[in-house]
């Protein structure tokens, strides 16, 4: 059972260290960071509790919202879905990110108090 | 119900408003007329206040020290000035055997100022001083003169006759009513339109109500500002009660409206507006009603004459205690305005208290009672006592001493008063249907109104009413109250009512629990870690970047965003944001464009490379790299790392139309 699972995770690893190209790899890394961030927040608030509760509520929404962002992007500039994408450039999908990403922000940082 | 009944009070307030407005409120009493007598005895100080003085207490009726005061107008007159000469002339008028010696010139002068030249005053004044220093006056000529300056002033213009003067009074009452003009010119205009009225012999066109208004505004004030002022009251006040056509009457009772059995008969004061006695009228009570009752007592019932005082008996028609309206006529003379009055008029009686019985009752009837009788106003012999299970019981009558009827007067109290403690309390004393008072004190009910405090209570009877002439406190007996459950009277303090309450203190609101700062700075710490992560994993990929101008202002203005989002957060507001941030995103916006337009070029190239080498798998991008080239402008310079040799691998291709060799 554990074999199977170890053998499973094993080969999805290397399928994804040899097909996945580099540039999904950074964007997965984001992903992460911001996945991490988000859960030691969420931490935080069940620990602690939610005082400056519009200061978590804005910094939980930015790490969702970039999260959110980032899955787009990754869908956009993923070689498997150029098909569906077929108008919208890699650079286009990036430039869009980034203007989403300061919109996004600048709400954020109006809410954080 | 309670619309109809509140329509129902407006109507009487209306009515009652309108009745109010049809009596003269204001007249001079004769302290009045002395203060004004005493407010034009001033000091002359020139032609001017003589004349306001002397006129003024003539047609008061009072008679000037006649020698001085025509010593001093012959000093001070000037023969030259029409207005001195005026001021002069009406002077020596009032006062007997004074004569003003008058020159050629000085009548030449007055004859003069009667012109169309002059103002109307001043012919007034010429007119005025020619005819009392008994000079001819050509009429004629005033009378052209005159109309001239009628015709010249608009609002007098369309009545250059002396009936449509008359025509014009009304036209002025209008102004005069709303009391615009100020008292001088009222009171002026009441007495120059009586003068005139009483010349022509025709009635002015006052309504009744008007020449009630007219009294009324101009009596109101009882303090004169000015010499010209007292002296304009003083005349109007003349012509109002000497004039041929409108008397108002003025009618007071002497002292308070009351009678009773002591003084039965109602006196009142029937005089003109300077306080003189109408004695030639006839006083005439129309009707007197009950107010309670709404029931007539007396109608048509005359007042007789006696001294300058109208009087009739009241009490003989045998009034209850209590207010009557009486509606009293004033008639003899057709002159008579403002002659149906309403008074309200009380009687008075003296009460008397009967058959005080007081009994303490048991509750369960078991023992006969024991009534004890006391009379006005001595007090109880014996002292009473009732505990819990006893009531205290007290009954009487409240009689009139004069007729013997029965009375309830408003105000029924019975007051006990705690000798020990000071505590008073008390109760109301109701009558019953045969007008029998009776109260009952029952101890054990009332006992948290005496706070359960037993003791020795003076017992007070209270019996008071406005048209009762002899109120009484009667301190009726001693009551000894024991009550059931005693509390230490050491609790009873006498309430201070008017001790500061305590300051009221503003609460603000209380601040939220806050983590010790360890645990939210190491938590700080840890939600920051994964960027440490992020950086590792980035870090070997940062080798490819390029180092082109563009590239380099894209990342400075990206990190410039990120700032200034920081500097929103902790400086800014939103409006000086946005503008910064219009500038730093349009410069990282073309910065950007630029660098990923290279970057897609450079690109699209490789694919365009590749698909020259692989057509059948690229074919799909050919298009592509046609757009772009035109698109961008830029002309696709084939990396050297490319080679041209590579590019002449398709010479005269269609797919040489994508790529512009150089």
């Amino acid at each position: 059972m554990s074999n199977s699972v170890i053998s499973v995770i094993s080969r999805f690893l290397e399928e994804y260290t040899t097909t996945t190209s580099n540039k999904l790899k950074v964007v997965d890394a984001y992903l992460l960071y911001i996945l991490l961030t988000g859960a030691l927040q969420f931490l935080y608030c069940l620990l602690v509790g939610t005082f400056p509760f519009n200061s978590f509520l804005s910094g939980f929404i930015s790490c969702v919202g970039s999260f959110i962002l980032a899955v787009c992007l990754r869908i956009q500039i993923n070689p498997q879905n150029k098909g569906d994408f077929l108008s919208i450039s890699p650079e286009r999908a990036f430039a869009d990110f980034l203007f989403a990403h300061t919109v996004l922000h600048l709400v954020v940082m109006n809410f954080i108090g | 119900t309670t619309s109809t009944g509140l329509l129902g009070t407006l109507l009487l307030t209306l009515a009652l408003a309108g009745a109010q407005a049809l009596t003269p409120s204001h007249h001079l009493c004769l302290a009045d007329v002395a203060r004004l007598q005493n407010f034009l005895s001033q000091q002359f100080t020139d032609l001017e206040s003589a004349y306001y003085s002397v006129v003024g207490l003539s047609k008061l009726g009072t008679t000037v020290p006649d020698q001085d005061v025509c010593q001093f107008v012959k000093a001070y007159l000037d023969p030259t000035s029409v207005e001195s000469l005026f001021f002069a002339a009406e002077t020596s008028q009032a006062i007997s055997g004074c004569e003003i010696p008058v020159s050629n010139e000085t009548r030449d002068i007055l004859l003069a100022a009667v012109s169309e030249d002059s103002t109307m005053s001043q012919i007034h004044q010429a007119v005025s001083a020619l005819s009392s220093l008994g000079l001819p006056v050509a009429s004629q000529e005033v009378v052209g003169a005159l109309a001239v300056l009628v015709t010249l002033d608009s609002r007098l213009s369309q009545h250059a006759e002396i009936g449509g003067i008359l025509e014009e009074i009304e036209v002025s009452l209008i102004y005069f009513q709303k009391f615009e003009e100020g008292l001088e010119a009222t009171a002026m205009f009441v007495t120059a339109a009586y003068s005139l009225s009483d010349h022509v012999e025709i009635e002015p066109p006052l309504k009744e109500d008007q020449v009630i208004q007219l009294v009324n505004s101009i009596f109101s004030k009882k303090s004169w500002d000015s010499l010209s002022e007292a002296f304009s009251v003083a005349s109007a006040a003349a012509a109002l009660s000497t004039n041929r056509f409108h008397v108002p009457v003025i009618v007071t009772a002497q002292g308070p409206a009351t009678v009773s059995h002591s003084q039965p008969t109602l006196q009142l004061l029937v005089t003109d507006v300077l306080s003189q006695p109408l004695t030639t009228a006839n006083v005439l009570v129309e009707s007197a009603t009950a107010v309670a009752s709404k029931s007539v007592i007396l109608s048509q019932a005359p007042f007789t004459l006696n001294d300058g005082v109208f009087e009739l008996n009241f009490m003989s028609s045998q009034p209850a205690s209590g207010y009557y309206q009486f509606s009293i006529a004033v008639t003899g003379d057709t002159r008579l305005v403002a002659n149906h009055v309403e008074l309200k008029v009380k009687v008075s009686t003296e009460v008397a208290i009967t058959n005080m019985d007081l009994s303490v009752v048991d509750k369960d009837q078991s023992i006969g009672t024991k009534t004890n009788r006391v009379d006005y106003p001595s007090k109880a012999k014996s002292q009473f006592t009732a505990d819990s299970h006893q009531n205290f019981a007290m009954s009487f009558q409240l009689v009139d001493i004069n007729t013997g009827v029965e009375l309830t007067p408003h105000q029924t109290f019975v007051r006990l008063h705690n000798q020990k403690t000071g505590q008073e309390v008390v109760f109301v004393a109701e009558p019953d249907s045969k007008n029998l008072y009776k109260f009952e004190l029952d101890t054990a009910e009332r006992k948290s109104e005496f706070d359960s405090i037993s003791g020795t209570y003076s017992l007070y009877l209270i019996v008071g009413d406005a048209t009762l002439e002899n109120p009484i406190l009667w301190n009726v007996a001693d009551v000894n109250l024991k009550f059931l459950d005693e509390e230490a009277p050491a609790t009873i303090q006498p309430k201070t009512l008017y001790v500061p309450k305590p300051e009221i203190q503003h609460s603000f609101r209380e601040p939220e629990k806050k983590p010790p700062t360890f645990v939210s700075n190491a938590f700080t710490a840890l939600v920051l870690s994964p960027i440490l992560l992020l950086l590792i994993i980035l870090g070997a990929n940062i080798s490819n970047i390029s180092f082109s101008p563009s590239t380099i202002l894209f990342h400075v203005g990206h990190a410039a965003l990120l700032g200034l989002m920081y500097v929103y957060w902790t400086h800014l507001n939103m409006f000086q944001t946005l503008k910064y941030l219009a500038i730093i995103g349009g410069i990282t916006f073309l910065a950007g464009n630029r660098m990923l337009a290279q970057k897609a070029v450079k690109r699209l190239v490789h694919l365009l490379m590749l698909s020259v080498f692989y057509p059948s798998e690229w074919s799909p991008l050919r298009p592509l790299g046609v757009v772009l080239s035109r698109r961008s402008g830029c002309s696709i310079s084939v990396a050297p790392s490319f080679g041209p040799q590579r590019m002449s691998l398709v010479p005269g291709s269609e797919k040489q139309r994508g790529v512009v060799p150089t």
